[in-house]
């Protein structure tokens, strides 16, 4: 892992300019400018936006405002994917910056979790990590370690530290010598036009012969309408998350 | 769940007395918290000492609580025990997604016969699937602040039959006429990440509100009261649902498998058979009010024997 550092930093340093505009419908007290931020591809639209909250509310009345959510074209936008994701699921045709409405009424119970404080962002982040290290260790590397090291990937996330992160998150990315590779590949392919959110199945990085697997044979096995013949622009976007890092070019491992 | 039973003799219990071994959960443990209704979004509810982040939440993650188990596992020479995890010294009965299905399969015939409103659904695009049940119960709305003043020892009888009677809330209802009805759903998924059924619920009024888990756990509270000593580590998330795409609230059985195993094991050194759906449903369900008649317990294979025998072994 260690010769691609300069993809993961990339990676981790990705960032999107984003526009936040206030719903028309909310109600102020004098005019809403729009607030301009850098969002980091790799965190969450809710453990980011703290100044953007903080902006609107000051041209607003505190009984107008309950739960914040955010909404891109109408589609309200889900707190609990990366931000990364968000954008290329989205708006990756789009021009720059990325116009995100901002809404404080009317919480979609239908399509959005909650997420009511800090924690439940903690929850659902520490969740995603557990459950890749359960396919790619059983589970092994992640309950090795103390709750202190649980703790420093998280606060590596929150306070935008990539060495604070990799010093802990480099463990669950290796294997032993003797394997070839994870046990399973944790991946997720999310598309924007289906009902169900993501594919995600079992999926192992070397084949039975012994040769690695390529991005290429994870898609035919999971996905195979995604690799028709037909013309068509059909793209796929590797969105590099904690939960599946690896690299863009062929290799599984 | 009976009691503080150990394992072996739960097992040996018969298929009627009861539908699960539990695990005697050690003094003190708190499972979802009695002291005040876990709030929306919140993981990790009533800790014990040690368990403090709420980051913890994970299925099989016992090594992450904070206490030593008081009830010691023979090691099994079973063919289908996996290899044991080590640290938390877990042995693990890994259910694959196939003898999922046929233990839903099982279990959906069954509640077919008896009108128990279980069905399976088949996605049309990946055709995995899960099973699902919706029901209607009627609930207590709070009472209203005006009655309470001019009635304040009726509304304190009609709270109180409310929470610890709920077989008397038409009753109630019917005094204080403030009933609602209440739609509930329950799904049942697989997760190959953790080979282990996870439960899905959600709960809304008729005119499509959705409740809340504080407003979940008024109605169910009372009767997971009784069983809170003794059931294994829950925790509630709400969550996307893999499927639909929505949120759902999901219970978070933790060392699912220690427990499911102890009791299969019993089962399978009795050559008896047991549904693991209905091992682990009738366990965790009643966490959020969903309850399974007993009959359930005594369903026998019946010309899939060989299969689901082979299942087990």
């Amino acid at each position: 892992m260690t010769d691609d550092k300069d993809v993961l930093r990339d990676v981790w340093f990705g960032r999107i300019p984003t526009c936040f505009t206030l719903y028309q419908d909310e109600i102020t007290e004098r005019e809403a400018d729009p607030y301009y931020l850098l969002l980091p591809r790799i965190s969450y639209l809710t453990l980011v936006t703290d100044k953007v909250k903080k902006h609107f509310q000051k041209v607003m009345r505190q009984e107008e405002v309950s739960e914040i959510w955010f909404e891109y074209e109408g589609t309200p936008l889900k707190w609990h994917y990366p931000i990364g994701l968000l954008f290329d699921l989205h708006a990756s045709n789009t021009a720059l910056p990325w116009s995100i409405t901002v809404h404080f009424k009317n919480f979609p119970e239908k399509d959005l979790l909650h997420c009511h404080s800090k924690d439940v962002i903690e929850a659902h982040f520490m969740a995603c990590i557990k459950e890749a290290d359960a396919l790619k260790h059983k589970s092994q590397v992640i309950n090795e370690m103390q709750k202190k090291d649980h703790k420093q990937l998280w606060m590596g996330l929150q306070n935008d530290k990539f060495e604070q992160f990799w010093a802990i998150n480099r463990k669950l990315m290796e294997y032993p010598p003797e394997d070839n590779g994870f046990r399973y590949i944790p991946f997720r392919i999310y598309q924007a036009t289906t009902e169900r959110p993501f594919i995600q199945k079992l999926f192992r990085p070397i084949a039975s012969g012994g040769q690695l697997h390529t991005l290429g044979d994870l898609l035919k096995d999971v996905c195979p309408s995604a690799i028709t013949t037909e013309g068509g622009d059909r793209r796929f976007l590797t969105h590099c998350t904690r939960c599946s890092v690896f690299p863009q070019n062929l290799s599984l491992r | 769940m009976e009691g503080q039973q150990s394992p072996a003799t739960a097992a040996q219990g018969g298929p009627g007395a009861s539908l699960c071994g539990a695990i005697p959960a050690p003094a003190g443990h708190l499972a979802v918290g009695c002291t005040r209704a876990p709030c929306m979004g919140r993981a990790g509810l009533g800790a014990p000492e040690g368990h403090s982040s709420p980051g913890d939440v994970g299925f099989g993650d016992s090594s992450q609580l904070g206490f030593s188990r008081s009830t010691q596992f023979q090691p099994c020479e079973g063919a289908v025990r996996s290899v044991s995890c080590g640290m938390a010294g877990e042995e693990d009965f890994f259910l694959e997604e196939k003898r999922f299905r046929q233990f839903c399969e099982e279990f959906v015939k069954h509640s077919q016969q008896i009108g128990d409103g279980w069905e399976w659904r088949t996605s049309k695009d990946l055709g995995d699937g899960y099973l699902c049940k919706t029901h209607f119960q009627v609930r207590n709305r709070h009472i209203p602040p005006d009655l309470k003043e001019k009635n304040n020892d009726n509304a304190e009888q009609i709270l109180f039959a409310h929470v610890e009677e709920p077989s008397d809330e038409c009753q109630a209802a019917a005094v204080c006429g403030t009933e609602e009805t209440v739609r509930y759903e329950y799904h049942v998924l697989y997760s190959g990440s953790y080979q282990v059924p996870v439960l899905y619920f959600r709960a809304c009024f008729l005119d499509g509100r959705p409740l809340t888990l504080d407003e979940i756990w008024g109605s169910v509270h009372a009767s997971y009261q009784a069983r809170l000593q003794e059931g294994p580590w829950d925790t509630i998330t709400q969550q996307e649902h893999p499927i639909l795409g929505q949120p759902f609230f999901v219970l978070h059985p933790c060392r699912t498998n220690e427990f499911i195993s102890a009791v299969l094991r019993g089962s399978q050194e009795q050559h008896r058979h047991t549904n693991y759906i209905t091992l682990w449903l009738s366990t965790v369900g009643p966490v959020v009010g969903l309850n399974l008649p007993l009959s359930y317990a005594k369903v026998a294979p019946e010309q899939s024997t060989a299969v689901a025998e082979r299942a087990l072994s």
